[in-house]
């Protein structure tokens, strides 16, 4: 067993300092350390004994980063309480803080686990991920942690217990879970200012199986093991979880339609000055709808039928056979307006000047 | 044949030819049946097998305003218009007088805008938020904003009281749907983007208002609960407020603002404009007043200072609505707009509730050319020097900046607002914007612009109802909400990267500009 005091009267050894020492030792053989520690950072990791034998830290007053980067075989287990970061990027060690950690505790740990004996500061589980090939990482916190909890978690299981949260406080504090996207938190007592897109349940039997033994590890290791019966009321526990992919994706409203229907004023809020049947019609529209109308002026007509032939949208009919058994009116043509377009095709085409074209648009 | 006159009209003296390919044509007539202004017609062909062509017709009046429905139209892809850059338009136009259209101006679409960037973002200095997921504060006040010390406060035992009302103020979202009256646009027009603005309310969370433009307010609507999204515009026409007054006993709700338009971007010192063609019937009920073409006079008549508009035209909105009601006023962007914005500021009574600045680069449904072209000034430097005068005296944010006139001209809303607000908009307003998501077809180009003349091929600037059938409310309003989705998603990936949870009003630090006169008119740091 190595001990190191930083400090020699006014003397205080860097952080490089420090950890180059220890990594000499580790490389030497060395398992086991107390370090008195004075603010320096990264303590713990990443670091393995060649024969693959388990490392230990004992550590008191670390500064930021303690446990961080930490491997599999390693335990840090601080006395007291530690600033920021306390576990960061965790890979499979053992980080025992029997105190408060500061913000960020535990933020893109990917495995391992993490106890926290008293609260952990904002953002507190950020980006904790799940690497399928290794465990999945965990987090475990007595009381409560600050506000952004759990930002962006991708996979893990992280367990806040809420111990001594105030009354109506969130033990997760305000806006927890934004853009989580995977794993499960689980918590004693009542979140609010979720996001939308993760959601909250009641504990199955399978997260029990899983918290129980896990709980007892937590509450042993941070030497708390009489809070188990108190805190293993699972009714008080929920579990909040991501939706699931497919169930997301941006929020569609109603239907335009169907709001204008439900929500909108009934019959619009020009119906008592206008009158709209709400059709929609094309740029080419027929009969009434039509911009132009041709007119059958009738001079000269020679019967040649062009204007019949050539309307795109058979809207002219000579008049006999409109009105059987009337033929005195020879080379007389009729304009069936609910086929008519306007396109004044017909009268662009007669060589005598038969039809004229009239102008309905502006004109009521 | 008779003789061609060098002096006769010709087609190629037109802004737009008319390109028709005959061996594609198969003589469906859908082309001449949708065009409005009966640009095209068919003549017996000399030539075609088929015996008919497609001719364009050599008229002023019926000159092809290039909107190109022949060619959406077209199921061969026959026929377009092409722009002709050596017409004669302007020169022989003025034989009916002077020149009116509606749109944006044509010369002056210079983009201040964008010769400016973000670019004051860095993950070192300034920490960026993740704008999808973090939560943002995107609301601006309309209403006037009190300093802390202002505040009427009292302390009666353990509570805090106000000792006295304090200004209406609305914390809204910082875009709002720019005045566009019921008369310049379609019935159809209008009621989409004030049934996509209860939309977006009610369904997406966004608290947009509308403003009403002024041509009267449906009564319907003045009796619904969605009169809260509304801001009611008067200007110097007063049109349709003896409806709203009238409407008053029965108002379930109070509307959001009132405007004071006292001037337009588009034509400064001209009065509002709509061509009989377009006054219907139901527009007249609306109006109170018969067919015939309506100016608004170029002022309020009855107001002769800065300091009468305030107190009367402010003190008269405000007491309509019992003081409930914040109360703005819109100019044109001038010369002296930072005099006028100096004078709101020491408004003793509180009862100004926002400064609405337009810009030459805004829209109208009818202008005389020589006023959208020729008179006008430029939004960016104005609104700067608007916020660095109030903030020289430690009254920024008191009086809210909108502006308007230009703002998403390319396409670009959000960075357009983005910028404006960095340079001290509070908010932004959009008009044009919308009637272009409803169908509008015009640009700066020159293309269109028929907004004046009832012909709106799109049915929104038209009272003609063969013409309104063509818009479809739905579609319009859903356009409109998707827009202004991607607007919000837009301005907070502006915002997040440079490290803002709430609007960056004033903020130029925040950008740069790439052209030195820019730079240099704004007071920023010049990049290369």
């Amino acid at each position: 067993m190595m001990h190191i005091d930083t400090l020699d009267g006014h003397r205080r050894l860097s952080t490089q300092e420090l950890l180059r020492m220890v990594e000499v030792a580790v490389q030497q053989g060395e398992t086991e350390f107390v370090i008195a520690a004075s603010g320096q950072h990264d303590i713990g990791g990443p670091l393995w004994n060649r024969a693959g034998r388990e490392l230990v830290f004992h550590v008191r007053n670390p500064g930021q980063r303690v446990g961080a980067m930490c491997l599999p075989g390693t335990t840090v287990l601080v006395d007291g309480p530690t600033p920021a970061d306390a576990g960061w990027l965790n890979s499979g060690g053992r980080v025992i803080v029997r105190g408060d950690a500061g913000d960020t505790a535990g933020h893109c740990a990917a495995a391992g686990s993490i106890y926290i004996a008293g609260r952990a500061g904002t953002r507190t589980g950020s980006l904790m991920k799940h690497d399928p090939q290794f465990e999945e990482p965990s987090l475990w916190v007595l009381r409560t942690v600050g506000d952004f909890s759990f930002e962006f978690m991708g996979g893990g299981r992280a367990v806040v217990c809420g111990l001594g949260c105030a009354d109506g406080a969130s033990p997760l504090g305000a806006r927890p879970c934004v853009g989580m996207v995977g794993g499960v938190v689980y918590v004693r007592g009542q979140v609010d200012m979720l996001p939308e897109d993760v959601r909250q349940s009641e504990l199955e039997a399978s997260d029990i199986a899983w918290l129980k033994p896990g709980l007892a590890d937590f509450l042993a290791a941070v030497g708390r093991p009489e809070l188990h019966a108190a805190l293993s009321h699972w009714g008080q526990w929920r579990k909040i979880t991501p939706r699931p992919f497919a169930e997301g994706g941006r929020t569609v409203g109603l239907d335009m339609a169907a709001f204008r229907r439900q929500a909108w004023v009934q019959g619009g809020i020009f119906g008592d000055v206008l009158e709209d049947d709400g059709r929609v019609v094309g740029l080419a529209a027929l009969g009434e709808d039509r911009l132009r109308m041709p007119v059958w002026a009738g001079r000269d007509c020679r019967d040649c039928r062009l204007c019949l032939k050539s309307c795109p949208c058979k809207a002219i009919a000579r008049e006999e056979d409109e009105r059987v058994g009337q033929d005195s009116a020879k080379g007389i043509y009729a304009l069936q307006a609910e086929k008519c377009q306007g396109c004044g095709l017909c009268a662009g085409l007669c060589p005598v000047g038969a039809w004229d074209m009239q102008e309905l648009l502006g004109h009521d | 044949m008779a003789a061609v006159m060098v002096q006769d009209l010709h087609c190629c003296d037109l802004p737009w030819q008319v390109d028709w390919q005959q061996d594609k044509c198969v003589l469906c007539g859908a082309c001449a049946a949708a065009c409005t202004v009966d640009a095209i017609h068919f003549v017996a062909s000399s030539r075609g097998v088929r015996g008919a062509a497609l001719r364009q017709r050599a008229e002023l009046a019926r000159a092809c305003t290039g909107c190109g429905m022949c060619s959406r139209v077209c199921p061969q892809n026959a026929i377009r218009p092409l722009r002709n850059p050596d017409h004669r338009f302007p020169l022989l136009a003025r034989a009916n007088g002077p020149l009116k259209r509606g749109g944006r101006s044509n010369l002056h679409a210079q983009r201040t805008l964008d010769k400016l960037t973000v670019g004051r973002i860095s993950q070192m200095t300034d920490p960026a938020l993740d704008s999808e997921r973090h939560v943002f504060d995107l609301r601006a006040p309309l209403g006037r904003v009190l300093p802390v010390r202002d505040l009427p406060l009292r302390v009666e035992g353990e509570a805090l009281s106000l000792a006295a009302p304090t200004p209406p103020v609305r914390w809204i979202y910082p875009l709002m749907f720019s005045d566009m009256s019921i008369g310049a646009l379609s019935t159809r027009a209008w009621e989409a983007i004030a049934l996509a603005c209860a939309y977006l309310n009610e369904q997406c969370h966004l608290p947009v208002r509308m403003c009403s433009g002024e041509g009267g307010m449906p009564g319907r609507l003045l009796e619904s609960e969605h009169l809260q999204y509304m801001v009611l515009q008067i200007a110097s026409g007063h049109f349709g407020w003896n409806r709203i007054l009238r409407a008053l006993p029965r108002m379930k709700t109070d509307p959001a603002g009132v405007l004071i338009k006292m001037g337009q971007g588009a034509k400064p010192g001209d009065g509002g404009l709509l061509p009989a063609a377009k006054v219907a019937a139901h527009i007249q009920a609306i109006r109170g007043v018969p067919r015939t073409t309506l100016h608004s006079p170029a002022n309020h008549q009855g107001l002769y200072s800065i300091e009468e508009a305030v107190q009367k035209m402010h003190l008269s909105c405000n007491a309509a609505f019992g003081f409930r009601v914040p109360v703005a006023i819109k100019c044109a962007a001038s010369v002296t707009s930072v005099a006028v914005y100096n004078n709101l500021l020491r408004d003793p009574y509180n009862i100004c509730g926002g400064f609405f600045l337009d810009g030459i680069q805004g829209g109208t449904g009818a202008a005389n050319e020589i006023s959208l072209e020729h008179t006008g000034h430029p939004l960016a430097s104005k609104l700067r020097h608007c916020y660095l005068a109030a903030q020289a005296q430690g009254r920024q944010g008191q009086i809210p900046l909108w502006v308007g006139g230009g703002v998403g001209q390319t396409g670009q809303a959000a960075a357009d607002a983005f910028k404006l607000i960095c340079l001290g908009a509070n908010g932004v307003l959009v008009g044009k914007l919308l009637i272009q998501l409803l169908g509008c077809v015009g640009n700066e180009q020159g293309r269109c612009n028929a907004c004046n003349t009832g012909r709106c091929p799109a049915g929104i600037c038209t009272q003609d109802m063969r013409l309104v059938r063509r818009l479809d409310i739905d579609r319009g309003a859903q356009a409109i909400v998707d827009y202004m989705l991607a607007f919000d998603a837009e301005l907070r990936k502006l915002l997040a990267p440079v490290g803002n949870t709430s609007l960056p009003v004033g903020r130029a630090d925040v950008l740069v500009a790439t052209d030195r006169a820019v730079a240099q008119a704004l007071g920023l740091d010049y990049a290369c």
